[in-house]
């Protein structure tokens, strides 16, 4: 049976790149094994796969809580069935590139918590390294095993209508969605039996596998004690938190579990105290340590801080991090990958102007409809401002704001995210997408896990991907 | 092991035991409310489980299993107790069998289904009550068969048999005021029979005492039986061989516990039905719950003892 109506209605976005078509309309080559089980599936078996998937989070716990007076409901990261499919080729550059762009950031940071030559070279100005929030004072002179201060990344990658990937930001400090990039697959497995061999998908399974290695090598005993310290059930990624530490069989602590003694950090236990060795912690570092950073923070450990400077215990990532993936700096990363490893860089980054200087600021003004501007410090998607569909009233107030601290905010091109088919509604139909790949950084290089997180804008017409608003995720397939 | 995970481990089993009760309680109450409602009213089971400030009384079945099922603001509901009990097996994943995961948030999902409500006023209750206890039969056979015997499993079951006790002794102390309130020899038995049913231990008494109701032999059965799994014997004796276990592993400090413990045990073992009448049920009552009292609270100063 042909199930040719699937397809009919699928609306190619003017000047974006589709992953499924080529300009053509003919389908890319890696999308035919799935498109041919697709012709041969009816709309009503795809829907109750649909509903299967919905099931299959729910019973298998994949959910974060939100509260309402008191009654906790389950909610689910929308999951759009069908998969992104990436060529070896394309995998290959992506790989190449985030690894380049990892070792040079990597060098960036130990280079500006130690001699600054960089400063010192005039690349970068000292006051926009000290202006920003996310650099820690505290972090200066200290020595990370390896020089490793970024061991867990995830780089958000967009695919411009020129169908390069661009980088749009480096997610460097406490990233998260890796626990969906491995539900996904498991779901994928058992919506489409056979389908994944068939395709030659490259297995995701092994991540615990690989971050538990990269964790366990940064220490010379042979068996460390490594914990993941979460903020608690009420954190949106919660669930995450209890995924990684099972997969990997070690201990969930909470901040209230751990204590500082001396300089060494021990865990609370019913045999009493035991020490502590790595700390894989999803605590943003402005929560750490109530008595180096926010005072008020019950999330964190006191005195951990002086313990990992002292190198009692090791923290991942390294505090301080956020000093490289700041928009701000962002604007920098080619000419680090220049100045620290005389390479020209793989992945390009997105033009991006900063609203600091005069110049820039008054060309952005004058495009605004085709701007989008950020925060520097700003994540999570808030605190945009997209100028093609603000109202004058909306743009002025912004304008206004960025007037007051221009420096704080950068500006960037609207993008042509690239689209992927998903199926809605009972037809398949084109989302923007963006892609997460998780890259570990460790004692003998970097890896990273042969798939992602794809994000999708689940609103049609929307570039906006983030969970928070309105955005699903889809399996992400690398082929072999 | 942290001993926050062996304070949630405890209350996981300690939420899921008390479910469990709750419902065959509402079981067997409807039943025999549908006989006799002058004798089993559902007021006193209500008073047990809710606080003193509760204000809501029923003597409507429906209305009742309602409350102490799926109320929000009755905090021994069914969906709380499993909402609490999620809550905590949630942050011990890594320490119970992904199987008692999965079974007990599919429990969780099971209750908040909107359409459950319905069902209770438009279905039969009594199926409505056994789906809800499956759950708990599931539970139960699940952590039996996945759950290693380490320090988790103890833990879990020291939770288990702690609460086991504790309701036990609850449902007994509330037959013993409605049969003090009464001299028709009939209706006690009544009483007695309910009491059997409650603790599912009828059938056994039926088969050892055929269809004859002799006080002494329920409370012996009740209080002493060897062989009965909801008899305080028998949990005391379970509780002492988790206790033990972690105190061996070091997970537990004996001192005080082990003499509470001996206590606790010699007075159910070594007390004899005369002499438990001699110093009155309600009495003999009373004293198990306080040792029960202090053995969990010397357990839970494990949470909070290593916090320094």
């Amino acid at each position: 049976m042909d199930n040719k109506q699937l397809f009919s209605s699928y609306e190619k976005l003017p000047s974006t790149w589709d992953e499924m078509y080529c300009d053509n309309a003919e389908f890319r080559a890696q999308y035919s094994g799935f498109i041919e089980y697709l012709k041969k599936t009816s709309p009503e078996k795809l829907t109750k796969k649909e509903d299967l998937s919905k099931q299959l989070f729910m019973s298998q716990g994949v959910t974060f809580t939100v509260y309402n007076d008191n009654e906790g409901i389950e909610k689910i990261f929308p999951f759009d069935i069908v998969p992104r499919i990436i060529t070896a080729e394309e995998w290959d550059k992506i790989e190449k590139g985030i690894k380049q762009r990892l070792k040079a950031l990597n060098l960036f940071i130990k280079d500006i918590y130690n001699e600054q030559f960089i400063i010192k070279d005039g690349l970068i100005p000292a006051e926009l390294i000290y202006s920003c929030p996310n650099f820690l004072r505290e972090m200066k002179g200290v020595k990370v095993p390896y020089d490793v201060y970024v061991h867990i990344s995830g780089v958000d990658l967009i695919r411009n209508n020129d169908g390069e990937f661009y980088v749009l930001e480096d997610n460097l400090r406490t990233p998260s969605g890796v626990s969906y990039m491995l539900e996904n697959r498991e779901i994928s497995k058992r919506l489409f039996p056979g389908i994944l061999p068939k395709s030659n998908v490259r297995s995701v399974s092994n991540y615990p596998n690989m971050l538990y290695k990269k964790l366990k090598e940064l220490s010379n005993i042979a068996n460390p004690n490594i914990v993941l310290l979460t903020p608690g059930i009420y954190n949106s990624a919660y669930y995450e938190h209890t995924t990684l530490a099972r997969l990997m069989g070690i201990e969930l602590v909470e901040g209230s579990d751990l204590v500082v003694k001396n300089h060494f950090v021990y865990m609370k236990t019913t045999n009493g105290l035991k020490q502590v060795d790595i700390i894989y912690r999803r605590v943003d570092d402005d929560f750490l340590d109530p008595l180096e950073f926010n005072a008020t923070s019950v999330l964190g450990v006191a005195g951990i801080m002086a313990a990992y400077r002292k190198g009692n215990v090791n923290i991942v990532n390294a505090p301080g991090t956020g000093i490289a993936d700041d928009k701000a700096i962002y604007i920098y990363v080619p000419d680090m990958i220049k100045y620290y490893l005389n390479e020209e860089p793989i992945l390009k980054n997105i033009e991006t102007y900063q609203l600091g200087r005069p110049d820039e600021l008054e060309y952005v003004t004058k495009n605004i409809k085709d701007m989008v501007i950020k925060k520097t410090d700003g994540s999570g998607g808030y605190g945009m401002l997209m100028g093609h569909e603000a109202t004058d009233a909306e743009i002025k107030d912004y304008l206004d704001n960025v007037k007051k601290n221009p420096s704080g905010f950068i500006a960037q091109p609207i993008l042509r995210l690239s689209t992927a088919p998903c199926y809605i509604n009972g037809q398949l139909s084109p989302r923007c997408i963006d892609l997460r790949p998780f890259a570990l950084s460790g004692k003998d290089g970097i890896d990273i896990c042969p798939g992602g997180l794809t994000r999708v804008a689940l609103k049609k017409g929307s570039l906006v991907v983030n969970s928070s608003q309105g955005g699903g995720s889809k399996d992400t397939w690398v082929l072999q | 092991m942290l001993s926050r995970v062996a304070n949630n481990l405890i209350w996981l089993d300690r939420y899921m035991e008390r479910g469990n009760g709750i419902l065959s309680l509402l079981t067997v109450n409807f039943y025999a409310n549908q006989d006799s409602p002058e004798l089993f009213s559902w007021t006193p089971i209500i008073n047990n489980f809710t606080t003193s400030e509760n204000e809501f009384y029923t003597e409507d079945a429906i209305k009742c299993i309602d409350f102490m099922v799926l109320n929000v603001s009755n905090s021994n509901s069914i969906l709380n107790i499993v909402t609490k009990a999620r809550e905590n097996a949630r942050s011990v994943q890594e320490h119970i069998s992904r199987e008692l995961w999965l079974c007990i948030n599919n429990y969780y999902l099971y209750l908040t289904n909107k359409d459950l409500s319905r069902r209770l006023r438009e279905e039969d209750p009594v199926q409505f009550l056994e789906d809800l206890r499956k759950h708990h039969l599931i539970y139960y056979g699940t952590a039996d068969i996945t759950q290693e015997r380490g320090a988790a499993y103890n833990f879990m079951n020291v939770g288990k048999f702690l609460e086991r006790v504790i309701q036990i002794s609850d449902f007994t102390a509330l037959k013993l005021i409605e049969i003090g309130k009464t001299s028709d020899s009939l209706e006690k038995g009544f009483y007695w029979k309910n009491l059997l049913l409650s603790v599912g231990g009828y059938q056994l008494y039926l088969k050892t005492h055929k269809s004859t109701f002799n006080e002494d032999h329920i409370i012996s059965m009740v209080f002493q039986d060897k062989l009965f799994p909801r008899s305080v014997y028998y949990c005391v004796n379970k509780l002492s061989r988790h206790i033990n276990q972690l105190i061996e592993s070091n997970e537990l400090e004996k001192n005080n516990l082990e003499f509470l413990l001996g206590k606790l045990e010699s007075s159910i073992k070594y007390t004899t039905i005369e002499s438990i009448n001699a110093q009155g049920l309600n009495n003999y009552i009373e004293g198990i719950k306080d040792d029960i009292r202090n053995i969990s609270l010397n357990i839970n100063s494990v949470y909070f003892s290593n916090t320094n």
